[in-house]
């Protein structure tokens, strides 16, 4: 009996590499960066080692301390004029991976329809999803009945590889030149990428400029940052005018280690659009799913030791591993050694409607990252109903209450918590149901306003009221 | 117009986080030390100061009486964390103008059970008022105040002179609750009502600095108390009232040791046992064809089995129950009594009324519903493992 499944997630893992490492070169492989790896094991290993109290400890340093209501940002009061919005961005779907590429899509929709004007810049060749409003530039050319000419941004795993930093530098240099912008009221970019560039154009322009960070490099490498990615962090961070965190959580780090003032600090979270709602699949409490990519930072062999620890306990569930990430070969490896191939299924990259389909079909969801700035893959689950795991120090879990929260060390509880959901129908509904109410409380239009809000403030200081 | 004081002593056994994982592992179910130590908390701050000003009250106040009303689950607690808090209770008891009032013993939802159940609980609570305090009940009073007209037929069978309920529309149709009433399904059984304004006023309202009466000094309560109609007051509300909920620094226990000399201001009050109130004639009958309790806005069982995971909860609980009776083992019959008790469903309550949100927060020791559904369910989920266990021995 077990041999059939064994089997069948060694090929799932066959196909999910040949997609990793075949064909061009993807946008979202930046985050890949190749230290994380051995970072990772290396904390994790500290980690185990440590007693609960340390972790404890660990854990409320980490953790956002819910304090009374602090309003993230507030939306104006009055008509804004319409503005026009040069963002300095990176990726955008259809091309994408983790939140910076939704975020960036679901804002600029947004301003788009409510009638502000947006220039999208970013390294990559489109096409790109047809957004109102917004007017993608990328450096290079098109050449007639040719393929587009590659930009100079050929890298794959991070500062490691050669030509990283002439790519990058090339991308700076084009934004902070680039001419034929008219009637710019701010200028926004997007992580640490493009900060040069941003902070160049926004100068020259003479325009306030807005950040939004959306993970820092602490985040990314658990702890053991880059000294050049935090560079470009720290050049963007203190020299915008105002920064936009998506989560408090992010908001202390960006205060806390990079000595940004918290008042030039905004708190826009993520959201999730509302989809027709799927119908859900046969609730049989038997799927429990994790979807996401497989970094270090996402603790998925945490969600594996859960796994272990409650398969026992519940002999009808069944784990799934939906994402692709530089940690699938110690994750297959961990779940073999663990004993539990039979019992859980490595994905790889899933499609759009294949993601569909698993919120629809999943009993239980489960975020058990170590460090995660916000978590959208959460608040989707949530928005599909599913019954959500979140670890105390994402971001989602600062605005979040029908969740349940656990320590991101803590295996025992993730183990029980899948357990309780699998086992109790009714909390399952209850939770599913309110889940979904949480989850599209807010949505993309507030977060929007929100953002507009941080703009109108900075117009108002320059003296310049939209 | 006499005074109807009437104080209710609850500590509920307090589940320990029982995690999923933890089946079948022998842990505890109760978390006795935190329990205990809760428990000594709330002692140090209400229960000894507060019964300390009422005994120096009856000792000033020849006039002054009350009555108490304690759980089962209250005084096994008290014996092990703050036995001088027993012996405080003793003193007041024996002065003779102090009733104790009949319940079940693990503040239960039993009357929601197949009997005998709630008849054994009735009784197991007697018998250790009897116990320890040497007294039989007269007066019974249900689990959260619950009454309706089975309850009344319940207390007439287990031979109660009357009963407590909560004086609210519903049942009274516009009749003022400052009366004796008897209920129309049992007439031997006298009803007690609770005037809930002005128990809440205490209550609830007491240290609300927005409440345009703050604040509220005892002066003015008796005023309050001496211009009400009508010739019983029943001013019903938890002990807990008197330096837990409001904390020492409102002023309550203050407001509390002053309130019979302010009573005593007014030559047409006077206060009375639920004992002494149940004796007389009654001015009407009332009928509550569906239970009633002194909970939230809606004064319903939603309190506890208002929701989903409420109903399932007590539905898997009540469904143990026959198992258990099988397995004829007191120790597990035990444990499933106190897996009764109503405040773990009270955990449970989601949503609500802005006010009563609040004050299921405040009593709740669990971050959420949810919570506190998975600890009792893993639990129950245990216990019945035992009991299944015991039912079916494994074959040597």
């Amino acid at each position: 009996m077990t041999e059939a499944p064994s089997r069948r997630t060694k090929g799932r893992t066959r196909a999910a590499r040949v997609r990793t490492t075949g064909g061009r070169p993807k946008p979202h492989t930046r985050r890949a960066v190749g230290r994380s790896r051995e970072s990772s094991s290396r904390t994790s290993g500290k980690l185990v080692r440590r007693d609960r109290s340390q972790l404890e400890a660990l854990t409320s340093t980490l953790a956002w301390r819910r304090t009374p209501e602090e309003t993230p940002s507030t939306p104006p009061r009055v008509p804004v004029r319409k503005l026009h919005i040069v963002m300095v961005g990176w990726e955008y779907p259809p091309n994408h991976t983790g939140g910076l590429g939704v975020h960036c899509y679901e804002l600029c929709r947004e301003l788009g329809r409510m009638g502000h004007r947006i220039t999208f810049l970013t390294p990559f060749h489109g096409p790109f999803t047809e957004t109102q409003g917004v007017s993608f530039r990328w450096p290079g050319r098109r050449t007639e009945g040719e393929p587009p000419v590659p930009f100079a941004y050929q890298v794959t795993s991070g500062p490691a590889e050669p030509g990283w930093d002439t790519s990058m530098n090339s991308y700076n240099d084009w934004v902070g030149s680039l001419a034929g912008l008219k009637e710019v009221d701010v200028v926004h970019v997007h992580d640490w990428f493009g900060t040069r560039g941003g902070v160049a154009l926004s100068r020259r322009m003479r325009r306030p400029l807005v950040m939004t960070i959306h993970s820092t490099e602490y985040d990314r490498t658990l702890g053991f940052p880059g000294a050049e990615i935090r560079e470009h962090e720290a050049y963007g961070l203190q020299r915008a005018d105002r920064v936009i965190a998506v989560s408090r959580h992010l908001k202390q780090q960006v205060v806390d280690r990079y000595g940004v003032p918290p008042g030039k600090v905004r708190v826009v979270y993520n959201a999730v659009r509302p989809t027709p709602r799927l119908e859900r699949l046969r609730d049989a409490g038997v799927i429990v799913l994790y979807l996401g990519r497989l970094a270090a930072m996402k603790g998925v062999d945490t969600f594996l030791r859960a796994a272990a620890r409650v398969a026992p306990l519940a002999p009808a569930a069944t784990f799934v591993v939906a994402g692709e990430g530089p940690e699938l070969p110690r994750l297959l490896t961990l779940s073999a050694h663990l004993g539990i191939s039979d019992r859980v299924l490595f994905l790889g990259k899933v499609t759009e409607e294949e993601r569909s389909l698993l919120l629809a079909g999943a009993s239980v969801f489960v975020l058990p990252s170590v460090v995660e700035p916000f978590g959208i893959a959460a608040l989707e689950a949530m928005a599909a109903g599913v019954p959500t795991i979140v670890s105390k120090t994402s971001g989602v879990a600062e605005i979040t209450e029908n969740t349940f929260a656990v320590d991101f060390w803590d295996i025992d509880e993730f183990a029980s918590r899948i357990g309780e959901l699998l086992q109790y129908p009714e909390l399952r509904r209850l939770m599913g149901d309110a889940s979904r109410w949480e989850a599209l409380k807010a949505g993309w239009p507030e977060r929007a306003l929100e953002t507009v809000g941080v703009y109108v403030e900075l117009l108002d200081a320059a003296g310049s009221r939209p | 117009m006499k005074i109807v004081l009437y104080l209710h002593l609850h500590q509920p056994w307090r589940l320990a986080r029982f995690r999923y994982v933890d089946l079948g592992s022998g842990r505890p179910y109760f978390d006795v030390a935190r329990n205990l130590a809760i428990f000594a908390g709330i002692a140090e701050r209400c229960y000894r100061p507060a019964l300390t000003r009422l005994r120096d009250s009856l000792a000033r106040f020849p006039e002054f009486r009350f009555s108490l009303s304690l759980t089962g689950t209250f005084v096994e607690q008290a014996e092990q964390a703050a036995p001088d808090v027993l012996d405080l209770l003793r003193d007041v008891v024996r002065t003779g103008r102090v009733s104790l009032v009949g319940e079940t013993y693990y503040h239960s939802l039993a009357f929601l059970l197949p009997a005998p159940e709630l008849h054994d609980e009735v009784e197991l609570h007697r018998r250790m008022l009897r116990d320890q305090f040497r007294v039989r009940p007269k007066v019974l009073r249900m689990t959260e105040l619950a009454f309706s007209d089975d309850l009344a037929r319940f207390a007439e069978s287990e031979r109660f002179a009357g009963m407590l309920a909560e004086g609210w529309e519903g049942i009274l149709g516009g009749r003022s609750a400052n009366h004796r009433y008897c209920s129309a399904s049992a007439p031997t059984v006298m009803l007690l009502l609770r005037n809930y304004r002005l128990s809440d006023d205490v209550g609830f309202r007491f240290s609300a600095r927005g409440w345009n009466e703050y604040p509220l000094l005892s002066e003015k309560y008796a005023h309050w108390l001496a211009s009400s109609p009508g010739d019983l007051l029943g001013l019903f509300m938890d002990f807990e009232t008197f330096g837990e909920h409001h904390k020492a620094d409102t002023g309550i226990l203050d407001f509390l040791a002053a309130l019979p000399g302010a009573v005593a201001q007014h030559r047409h009050l006077s206060w009375a046992t639920v004992d002494e109130a149940v004796d007389g004639r009654p001015v009407d009958t009332i009928s509550a064809p569906v239970t009633i309790s002194w909970a939230d806005q809606q004064r319903d069982l939603g309190a506890w089995l208002g929701n989903d995971l409420q109903r399932s909860a007590f539905e898997a609980a009540k469904k143990l129950g026959t198992l258990v009776t099988r397995a004829n083992d007191p120790e597990l019959l035990t444990m499933w009594r106190k897996l009764l008790t109503s405040d773990h469903f009270y955990y449970m309550y989601v949503g609500g009324h802005g006010a009563d949100q609040g004050v299921h927060q405040y009593f709740s020791s669990y971050g959420s519903p949810y919570d506190a559904y998975a600890n009792y369910m893993n639990a129950l989920t245990d216990l019945r493992q035992r009991v299944v266990k015991r039912l079916a021995p494994v074959d040597a």
